[in-house]
C-alpha cells in the first residue's frame, strides 16, 4: 500500500547520496595544512592585483623566491572584510600565516600588539635599519606601548603611505575660469564660481569616511600638531574647542551654500569617486588612494591635485602594516620578505603605479605625475603634517563620526552633534 | 486537508470552470496578469541593473555611470575574478556545504517534526521553543563561542563545522514548519497505516515523508539557498582560500577605501547564478506537486 | 497462565517517539545549547575578543539600561518587523493564491511558476551586491527613481530617499518587502497544493465570490503556514542586521539603526565582546517571549479547531 516502487528508489538514492556526500565531507574536512617542511612562506594580503600594492608586492614574491631557491611563497588573496573582523581569531590560532599585511592603529595592531599575538620586529628593525627608511609620524603606526600607537617597541612595518589632498578636474576649472586656489579664501571663492554656474564643486558621501574626511580637514585648518597629539593619542580632546566647533560651524554652512550637495547624505565613497570620474564634480578632496585607480580609469578630461589650501595638517598616515604573527613559523624568511619590498626597484614600482612609497629614490621615479605626488608627500613629512585620521582615537569611532556628519549635514545644530560625539569618545576611551 | 481523496494538482490543465460571463472575465483575467507581469518586472529590475554593470568595462563604467547602457560587452571583470578567488573551486565548496546542509537539515527537521507533530509527545510545545532558539539567537552571539568550540575540537578551518552548524539551525524552521503542518495530519490515514501493522519507521518514511513531499522540497530549496548566502558564521569559521564560500569570495571586489563596483556587479552575478539554477530546478518538482507519491 | 490478550493496550502507540528527537537534542546542545550560555557569561564581561576577561557582573546590562541609542533602535525594529513580517504576510497570501487560484488555473501552471520565480528572485541575491543596486536605483539626482519621478512629471517628489531622516525608514522598509515576499508566495503556494479544490469549488458553485472564498476557504486551510510564516519573518525581522548594515548603516544619524546591527557593531567594530553579547541576550530573550507568545496562542487556535 505504501511506497510506490519509483519512491522506494528515490529514497534508496537519497540515502546513497547522503552516505557518498558524508563521506566526502568527512574526506575534505580538516584541511591538512602540510606542514611538511618549514620552506613554505604563508603570507597574506588584501590588495588587488592590479593595483599598485598588488603588483609591486607580487614582484617582491619573485625576488624573495630567487634569493631563497628552497623556499616558495604560498600566497592567499584574502579580503579587506575577512581580516578586518577575524584577524584576532585566526592569530590566535595555529591557523596563522608567516606574514600579512595589517591595518595600522590602536584598534587593530595595536590591540594585537598588546594581546602578544604579534612579534616584536625592534631587533629586526636594527637589523635591517628600517627606521632610516621609516621616520616621522610614518613611524607612529608602526610602534606601540601596551596598544597606544606613537612610541614603544616595532610590530608592524608600512611600505607605503597615504594622504589627503583635492582631487580637480582641470578641464573643468578652464572652463569656468577657476585658477587653482592658494589660500582658504581663494579655495571659497572658487567653489562660489562654481555654485554660481550651477555646478556642485566638492564631491562626497555622507554614509562613508568622505564627509567626515572634510569635517577633519575643516578641523585641521585651526590646529596644530599638538592638538593632533590630544586628540589622538593623549585621549583628551575637547570637542567644543575651536577647531570642532569651527569645523562643525563651517561643514553645514558649506551645505547650505551649495559647496557640498546635501542629498549626498546617503551617498558611499565609490559614489563620490564615480561623481568626480564621470566629470560632474570639480573637485574632490580624499586619499592618496584614489591616485591609482584615476590614473588608469579618467580618460575623458584632464585633472591633478593640489593640497587643502591653507593647512599646514592634512588626514594621513603611514600605509598599512606588514606583521608577523607570534605563531608564525618562519618569522626570519618573513623579516626578509619585508626587507624586498623595501628595497628602490619594488619602492619604484609602487609609485609608478601611483601609490606613495616610503623609500623610493627620487631618480627612479618616472612618471612625471607620480613625482608631484610623492613630492608632496615628503614636504607633508618633513613638516610633521600628517595629522592620521579623525575616527582613529576609539574602536568603532567611525559609525559615531559618520552619523555626526549626516547630522550635521540634515541641519542639526552644530553644538548637540558635538556633544554626541564628545560623550561617544569619552564613552569609548573608558573601555 | 484530506490529501488522501484530494484530487491531485498535476501538470494536466485543470478543468476550466464555466465562465459565467465569457468575454469580459477573460479581459479581467488579462488585467490580472498583466498586473503580475509588472510585479516580476519590478522584482527582477534590479537584476537587469547587475547584468549590465558586470558586462561594462571599468572606464565604460567611470565615464558613463552605472545606469547607462553598457557601450559594448566585456567579460573581462568576470574573468578576473574567477581567476583571482578560484572562482571554481569556491563554487564546489558553496554547493558541498549547501548541499550537504539541506539534506541533513531536512533529514533532522522530518525526525524532530515527525516526533512532535505526529507523535505529539509530551511537552511538545516547550521542545519545540528549544530547538526555536538555534533561529532567533542573533548570530553574532554565536562567533565568539563557536570560534573557541571549533578550536578545542580541532574542527576550526573545517568545512564540517559550518556544516553540523547550519544543519541545526536550518533545521530549527523546518522543525517548526513540519511539525506545524504534521499536526494537522489526517488522522485517519494514520490509524488505518497502524492497522496495517506499520511500525513508527515505516510509518514515517512510507507515509509521511511522501504525502508531505511538497512541504519538503520547499524546505530544502530554502535551507541550499539561505546556506548559499551565508556570510558572517563561514568568515570566522573557515579560515583558509581554500575552504572558502562564495558569499566571502564576493568580498575581494571591496577594498579598505575603494570598491571596484563593476568587478563587484560581475562577482554578484556569478554568485546568483547557482542558487537561481538551483531554485529553478527544484521549482519544476514543486510545480508536480503531490501526485507522485501520494497516498492512494 | 495466559496473558489477558487487550488489543491496543499491547503497545502504546505514543511510546518510542521521543527517540526520534535524539539527534537533534545532541546537535542542538553542541551547537546551540553551549555557545548560548558561554554568550550568557561573557555578556557579564569586559572583553576585547582577544586576551584576558575581566568579571564585571551586571555592568554592561547597566549601561544598557541607560543607553538611549539601544532602545530607539528598538523603536525602528517595530517597522521593521512590519516591513519583514506583518506585509510580506499579508501580500504573499494574496499573490499566492492569485498565483495558485487564478493564474495557474485560466493561463497554466508553468506561467504561475515563472511569476512566482521572479517574486522569489529578491531573496536569492547577495546582500552586499544588493546594498549596491538599491543605492544606485535610490541615488538622489540622476537615480532610476528620481529619474522616473521627473519623467512624468513628479520630479518635486525626488529626493535622497536614504539620506532624509523623514524617509530613511520608510524606504528601507519598501526594500525589505521587496526582499521578503518572495519567501510567504512560495510556502503559501507549497501549502495550498494540500488544500482540497473540492471545498473551493463548492463554495464557488455557491455563488461565493473570489474575495471571499480567499477569506473563508483558502485562508483557513493553509493556517498552519501563516503562522510559521509570520513567526519567521517575525524572527528574521528582529534579527536583520546584514540590510541595514549594507542600506544605510543605521543612518543618516541614528535613524534606522537597530538592535541587531547596534549589537553587531559593539561585537566587531567597537570590539566590546562583553556589551555587544548584552544586547544579543536581551535581543534573544525578547524574541524569545514574543516567540513563546505566538505559540502558546497558535496552539490554542490549532487545538480549538480540532
Amino acid at each position: 500500500m505504501f511506497l510506490s516502487r519509483s519512491s522506494r528508489r528515490r529514497a534508496v538514492a537519497i540515502s546513497a547520496a547522503l552516505a557518498a556526500v558524508s563521506l566526502g565531507v568527512a574526506g575534505c574536512g580538516k584541511s591538512t595544512a602540510s606542514g611538511s617542511s618549514s620552506k613554505v612562506l604563508k603570507l597574506w594580503h588584501y590588495e588587488a592585483a592590479d593595483s599598485a600594492m598588488g603588483v609591486a608586492w607580487n614582484q617582491a614574491i619573485k625576488e624573495f623566491e630567487q634569493k631563497h631557491p628552497g623556499v616558495t611563497v604560498r600566497f592567499e588573496q584574502k579580503t579587506f572584510e575577512q581580516l578586518e573582523k577575524t584577524a584576532p581569531m585566526v592569530l590566535n590560532s595555529s591557523d596563522a600565516p608567516d606574514i600579512l599585511e595589517y591595518n595600522k592603529g590602536d584598534a587593530t595592531a595595536g590591540l594585537l600588539a598588546k594581546q602578544g599575538l604579534l612579534t616584536d620586529l625592534s631587533g629586526a628593525v636594527a637589523q635591517y635599519g628600517w627606521d632610516k627608511k621609516i621616520t616621522g609620524n610614518i613611524a607612529a603606526t608602526s610602534r606601540y606601548t601596551n596598544g597606544v600607537m606613537g612610541s614603544g617597541p616595532w610590530y608592524g612595518i608600512p611600505d607605503y603611505g597615504e594622504y589627503g589632498m583635492v582631487y580637480y578636474n582641470k578641464d573643468m576649472f578652464a572652463k569656468y575660469g577657476v585658477k587653482v586656489p592658494t589660500t582658504f579664501a581663494e579655495f571659497t571663492a572658487a567653489m562660489d564660481t562654481f555654485v554660481k554656474a550651477g555646478v556642485t564643486p566638492l564631491a562626497s558621501a555622507g554614509a562613508e569616511y568622505p564627509a567626515q574626511q572634510y569635517l577633519y580637514n575643516l578641523a585641521l585648518s585651526k590646529a596644530d600638531q599638538n592638538w593632533v597629539n590630544q586628540y589622538q593619542i593623549a585621549g583628551k580632546a575637547d570637542f567644543k574647542d575651536a577647531a570642532w566647533t569651527g569645523a562643525a560651524t563651517t561643514l553645514a554652512d558649506w551645505v547650505k551654500k551649495g559647496y557640498i550637495a546635501k542629498d549626498s547624505v546617503s551617498q558611499k565613497a565609490t559614489d563620490m569617486g564615480n561623481a568626480f570620474e564621470s566629470g560632474k564634480s570639480p573637485m574632490m578632496v580624499s586619499g592618496s588612494w584614489w591616485y591609482g585607480t584615476f590614473e588608469s580609469e579618467i580618460k575623458g578630461f584632464a585633472w591633478d591635485t593640489f593640497l587643502w589650501p591653507g593647512n599646514k595638517l592634512v588626514p594621513g598616515s603611514g600605509g598599512n602594516l606588514w606583521v608577523i604573527p607570534k605563531n608564525s613559523k618562519n618569522a626570519a624568511l618573513a623579516e626578509d620578505f619585508i626587507d624586498i619590498t623595501l628595497q628602490p626597484d619594488i619602492q619604484a614600482l609602487l609609485a609608478n603605479k601611483g601609490a606613495v612609497p616610503v623609500a623610493a629614490n627620487a631618480s627612479d621615479i618616472t612618471d612625471p605625475k607620480a613625482k608631484e605626488l610623492v613630492q608632496n608627500f615628503q614636504t607633508l613629512q618633513a613638516s610633521n603634517g600628517l595629522a592620521y585620521y579623525p575616527d582613529w582615537p576609539v574602536p568603532g569611532f567611525y559609525d559615531n563620526l559618520t552619523a555626526a556628519t549626516q547630522d550635521l549635514m540634515n541641519g542639526k545644530s552644530p553644538d548637540s552633534v558635538l556633544s554626541g560625539l564628545q560623550s561617544a569618545y569619552n564613552q569609548g576611551l573608558s573601555q | 486537508m484530506a490529501t488522501s481523496t484530494a484530487d491531485p494538482i498535476d501538470d494536466r490543465p485543470a478543468p476550466r470552470p464555466p465562465a459565467p460571463t465569457g468575454a469580459r472575465r477573460r479581459r479581467g483575467g488579462h488585467a490580472v496578469l498583466a498586473g503580475f507581469i509588472l510585479l516580476a518586472v519590478f522584482m527582477i529590475a534590479p537584476f537587469a541593473i547587475v547584468v549590465m554593470n558586470a558586462v561594462k568595462s571599468k572606464s565604460d563604467y567611470a565615464a558613463h555611470g552605472p545606469l547607462a547602457l553598457p557601450h559594448g560587452i566585456d567579460f573581462g571583470n568576470v574573468k578576473t575574478f574567477w581567476n583571482l578567488v578560484d572562482f571554481g573551486h569556491v563554487l564546489m565548496n558553496s554547493v558541498l556545504i549547501s548541499g550537504c546542509v539541506a539534506l541533513c537539515a531536512v533529514l533532522l527537521s522530518v525526525l524532530n517534526a515527525f516526533a512532535l507533530g505526529i507523535g505529539r509527545v509530551r511537552g511538545r510545545t516547550w521542545i519545540l521553543l528549544a530547538f526555536l532558539i538555534a533561529n532567533l539567537l542573533p548570530q553574532e552571539g554565536l562567533v565568539y563561542p563557536l570560534y573557541w568550540l571549533a578550536k578545542q575540537t580541532n574542527m576550526y578551518d573545517s568545512k564540517l563545522t559550518v556544516i553540523i552548524v547550519f544543519t541545526v539551525i536550518q533545521s530549527a524552521f523546518g522543525t517548526y514548519l513540519l511539525s506545524s503542518v504534521l499536526s494537522a495530519f489526517p488522522r485517519e490515514i494514520l490509524e488505518a497505516a497502524r492497522m496495517d501493522g506499520a511500525g513508527k519507521w515505516r510509518l514515517l518514511w512510507q507515509v509521511v515523508v511522501p504525502v508531505s513531499r511538497p512541504t519538503l522540497v520547499v524546505l530544502m530549496t530554502f535551507f541550499f539557498i539561505w546556506t548559499w548566502n551565508e556570510f558572517l558564521l563561514p568568515l570566522i569559521l573557515l579560515v583558509s582560500n581554500e575552504n572558502q564560500t562564495v558569499p566571502v569570495a564576493l568580498g575581494v571586489a571591496q577594498g579598505e577605501h575603494i570598491v571596484d563596483v563593476t568587478m563587484q556587479a560581475a562577482s554578484g552575478l556569478l554568485g546568483i547564478v547557482p542558487a537561481v539554477v538551483f531554485f529553478l530546478i527544484f521549482q519544476r518538482t514543486l510545480t508536480r506537486g503531490v501526485t507522485v507519491g501520494a497516498v492512494k | 497462565m495466559a496473558l489477558p490478550l487487550v488489543p491496543g493496550r499491547r503497545r502504546n502507540p505514543d511510546r518510542g517517539y521521543p527517540f526520534f528527537l535524539i539527534p537533534a537534542a545532541v546537535l542542538f546542545t553542541a551547537v546551540i545549547a553551549v555557545p548560548f550560555v558561554m554568550n550568557v557569561g561573557l555578556s557579564f564581561t569586559k572583553w576585547q575578543g582577544v586576551g584576558p576577561l575581566h568579571w564585571i557582573g551586571l555592568g554592561n546590562y547597566q549601561r544598557l539600561w541607560h543607553d538611549r541609542t539601544f532602545w530607539a533602535a528598538f523603536e525602528h525594529n517595530v517597522a521593521i518587523v512590519i516591513a519583514m513580517a506583518l506585509i510580506p504576510t499579508a501580500l504573499g497570501l494574496v499573490v499566492a493564491t492569485a498565483l495558485f487560484d487564478y493564474i495557474g488555473k485560466r493561463f497554466g501552471p508553468r506561467t504561475a511558476s515563472v511569476l512566482r520565480a521572479c517574486v522569489y528572485l529578491p531573496q536569492v541575491m547577495p546582500l552586499a551586491v544588493m546594498g549596491v543596486v538599491w543605492g544606485w536605483i535610490l541615488a538622489p539626482g540622476d537615480g532610476v527613481l528620481n529619474s522616473a519621478l521627473r519623467d512624468i512629471g513628479l520630479g518635486s517628489l525626488g529626493h535622497d530617499w536614504l539620506g532624509d531622516p523623514h524617509t530613511a525608514l520608510y524606504t528601507v522598509m519598501a526594500i525589505l518587502v521587496w526582499i521578503q515576499l518572495g519567501f510567504p508566495v512560495v510556502v503559501f503556494m507549497a501549502g495550498l497544493q494540500r488544500t482540497d479544490p473540492a471545498l473551493n469549488e463548492a463554495a464557488e458553485l455557491d455563488g461565493a465570490g473570489w474575495w471571499r472564498r480567499f477569506w473563508h476557504v483558502v485562508v483557513p486551510q493553509i493556517r498552519p503556514e501563516i503562522y510559521v510564516v509570520l513567526l519567521m519573518c517575525t524572527i528574521a525581522a528582529l534579527k536583520a542586521f546584514a540590510p541595514i548594515y549594507v542600506l544605510t548603516r543605521g543612518g543618516p544619524g541614528i535613524s534606522t539603526d537597530i538592535p541587531s546591527y547596534y549589537s553587531y557593531q559593539n561585537f566587531f567594530e567597537k570590539t566590546q565582546v562583553g556589551y555587544g553579547a548584552a544586547i544579543a541576550t536581551v535581543l534573544t530573550l525578547l524574541t524569545l517571549t514574543v516567540t513563546t507568545a505566538f505559540i502558546i496562542v497558535q496552539n490554542r487556535h490549532q487545538d480549538q479547531e480540532r
